[in-house]
C-alpha cells in the first residue's frame, strides 16, 4: 500500500456559463483517498457530485484547484489508462455481443495485441463478473444488471488502477442493486482496485465504502467525510450491524442538514 | 422473426431462435395479411358493384373487371415499360442511396465543412424538383439519365437526413469513453457512429423508393419514349383510360416490390433494432 493517496483534490471550483451567467457548481471541494480505497460521493440531485467524478476522471477540467491522480494529471491518467469508468447507462453497443463489448475499448488502445489475446481477455473480465455464459447474447437479450456487469468489464478490460462510477446501480430496482452492492465488493476485494462511487442511496454507501463524503448544494461543496467503520468483508450480516445503523442515521442526518441550509 | 412483438419475452425469445417453426411462421402471415387482403377485396368489389350499377362509361371509370382484361391482353406492352421504369428506379434509387449517404458522412465527419453544406442542402431541398424535369430533359435527353438524375435529386435528402440522424444520436458519454483510450474521430465513425446509423439510413431508403418511383414516372410524363409513365400519358391522351389503370396497377406493384425487397434486406441484416409490425 502506498503512503501518498493514490488520488487528490484540492481546492476544485468548476463553473458553468450558461446562458452567459458563470454558475458554480463545485466550491473548493478537497478530498483525498488511498491506494485500494472504496470512497463514495453522496449528496442530493444537482449537488454536483458526478461534476466532481467527472473532474476526477478527466472528463471535465476543473476552473481552478488541483486534481491528481496516481500522481498525474486526470487527462494524462486516462490517456495511461489508469482510469476505468463505469456510468448510469452501461453504454454497450447494442449491434455487438457481451464478448465484443468487452473488447471494444481494448481493440483501440491495444492495436498491437493479437485478436487472439484481446478475446482472450475480454473472456477473462466476462468471467470475473461471472457473466462468462452471456458471451454471445446481446444487450438486448441481458437483463439491466448484466449489462451494467458487462460495462464494468469493458472498463475493467484495460486494467486500470482506479475505477470512477457514476451511479452505476441507479436505473436497477431495488434487489438488483443489492446483488450489485454484493457483486461489487468482490470485485474489489479480487483486483484491489481504488473506486470512486457517485450514489444518492445512503445504504449503497455506508455499505461498500471506507468513507463516504456527503455532498451538499449551493454552493456545491463537501461537507464531511465520515469513515465507515465496519470490517470487511461485509455481507448481509453488515446491514444489521450497528456501526451500519450509525453510519447511515449519521449520513440521513448529514444530508437533511445539507438540504435545509440549501433551501 | 418479423413477427408483431408485444411482449419483451417474446422478442427475446425469437432474437434467440431462428424463429417458430415454419408452420407457425405461414400462419403468423396469414393472420397479418388477412386483414388487408380483405379490405382489398372488399373494396374492389364495391368498385365493380358501382360501375356496374351506375354503367360509368370505361373512358370514365373502368371497372376492374375491364383493368384485368387489358392487364392480360397487353401484358407484352406492360411488361416491356415496366422494364424500363424499373430500370430506371433502380439506378436512381442506388445513386440516391450513395448520394444521400456519402453527404450525411461529409457532414456528420467534416464538422466546419458541415456548416456549411448543411443549409445549401435544406435549401435545395425546398426547390420544387419536379419543375426541374423539363430541364434535365434538355440537358440529358430522353433516355434513362434525365429520369435518374431527377430521381437522385428528389430522393437522396430522406436518405441523407436519416442517415445524419443516426451519426450523430451516439451515447456522448460512449463518445468519451473512446476518446479517453485514444481513438481517432475516424475510429469513431467506422466502430460506433456508422454501425449506429444503419438503422436509420434504412428508415431513410424506404422513403427514397417511393421517392424513385415517382421520380421515374414524372420524368417520363417530362418526355420519355418508353416506361410505365409513358405510358399513363400516352394511353390518357387515347382515352384508353383501362390502360391508364393497368399501367397504375403495375407501377404500385413494382413500388411494393422494391419496398418490400428492402424492408427484407433491413430484417435480414440489421437485425439488433427491434422491429415494428
Amino acid at each position: 500500500m502506498n503512503a501518498s493517496p493514490h488520488i487528490l483534490a484540492h481546492g476544485v471550483c468548476v463553473d458553468f456559463t450558461v446562458a452567459g451567467r458563470i454558475t458554480r457548481v463545485l466550491n473548493d471541494v478537497s478530498l483525498s483517498v488511498p491506494k485500494g480505497g472504496f470512497v463514495s460521493l453522496i449528496g442530493p440531485s444537482g449537488c454536483g457530485k458526478s461534476t466532481l467524478l467527472k473532474v476526477l476522471a478527466g472528463l471535465l477540467p476543473p476552473t481552478s484547484g488541483n486534481v491528481s491522480v496516481a500522481g498525474v494529471a486526470p487527462i494524462e491518467a486516462v490517456r495511461q489508462r489508469r482510469i476505468g469508468i463505469v456510468f448510469q447507462e452501461a453504454t454497450l453497443l447494442p449491434w455487438k455481443n457481451a464478448l465484443d463489448n468487452v473488447a471494444l475499448l481494448m481493440e483501440v488502445a491495444h492495436a498491437g495485441l493479437s485478436n487472439d489475446e484481446i478475446r482472450g481477455r475480454a473472456s477473462d473480465m466476462l468471467r470475473l463478473v461471472g457473466l462468462e455464459r452471456a458471451a454471445e447474447k446481446r444487450p438486448a437479450q441481458l437483463s439491466g444488471g448484466m449489462r451494467q456487469r458487462v460495462s464494468i468489464a469493458r472498463a475493467l478490460a484495460l486494467d486500470p488502477e482506479v475505477l470512477m462510477m457514476d451511479e452505476p446501480f441507479g436505473a436497477l430496482d431495488a434487489i438488483t442493486r443489492e446483488e450489485m452492492s454484493d457483486f461489487l465488493l468482490g470485485i474489489w476485494e479480487r483486483t484491489k482496485k481504488t473506486i470512486v462511487l457517485v450514489t444518492h442511496s445512503i445504504d449503497e454507501a455506508a455499505f461498500l465504502s471506507r468513507e463516504v463524503h456527503v455532498m451538499a448544494s449551493n454552493p456545491a461543496r463537501i461537507i464531511e467525510a465520515l469513515p465507515i467503520g465496519l470490517p470487511y468483508p461485509r455481507n448481509e450480516e453488515s446491514y444489521a450491524a450497528p456501526e451500519f445503523a450509525r453510519a447511515t442515521a449519521r449520513l440521513r442526518r448529514l444530508l437533511k442538514e445539507g438540504h435545509r441550509k440549501a433551501a | 422473426m418479423s413477427a408483431v412483438i408485444d411482449d419483451p419475452a417474446a422478442s427475446v425469445s425469437a432474437i434467440n431462435d431462428a424463429g417458430p417453426a415454419p408452420g407457425v411462421r405461414a400462419r403468423d402471415a396469414m393472420s397479418r395479411f388477412m386483414p388487408a387482403f380483405v379490405l382489398f377485396v372488399g373494396i374492389v368489389v364495391v368498385w365493380e358493384a358501382v360501375s356496374r350499377i351506375f354503367k360509368l362509361p370505361e373512358f370514365v371509370l373502368p371497372a376492374p373487371s375491364s383493368i384485368v382484361r387489358v392487364l392480360v391482353a397487353r401484358q407484352r406492352d406492360l411488361g416491356y415499360a415496366a422494364w424500363i421504369t424499373a430500370q430506371e428506379v433502380v439506378s436512381g434509387f442506388l445513386l440516391s442511396g450513395i448520394a444521400g449517404a456519402a453527404v450525411a458522412l461529409i457532414i456528420a465527419r467534416f464538422a466546419t465543412f458541415g456548416r456549411a453544406l448543411y443549409p445549401l442542402v435544406v435549401l435545395f431541398q425546398n426547390v420544387p424538383k419536379v419543375a426541374l424535369a423539363p430541364l434535365f430533359i434538355l440537358w440529358f435527353g430522353f433516355d434513362l439519365a434525365p429520369k435518374v438524375v431527377l430521381i437522385v435529386v428528389i430522393a437522396f435528402f430522406p436518405v441523407a437526413i436519416n442517415m445524419l440522424v443516426g451519426l450523430q444520436t451516439v451515447d456522448t458519454n460512449l463518445i468519451a469513453l473512446m476518446r479517453s483510450v485514444g481513438a481517432t474521430r475516424n475510429e469513431i465513425l467506422w466502430r460506433i457512429q456508422i454501425p449506429n446509423s444503419l438503422p436509420y439510413l434504412m428508415a431513410g431508403l424506404k422513403v427514397a423508393i417511393t421517392l424513385a418511383v415517382i421520380g421515374a414516372i414524372v420524368g417520363e410524363f417530362a418526355g420519355a419514349q418508353a416506361g410505365l409513365g409513358y405510358m399513363i400519358q400516352f394511353a390518357s391522351t387515347q382515352m384508353q383510360t383501362s390502360l391508364v389503370f393497368a399501367a397504375l396497377v403495375e407501377v404500385s406493384v413494382l413500388g411494393m416490390l422494391f419496398y418490400y425487397a428492402i424492408e427484407w434486406i433491413e430484417r435480414r441484416y440489421i437485425d439488433w433494432m427491434p422491429h415494428a409490425a
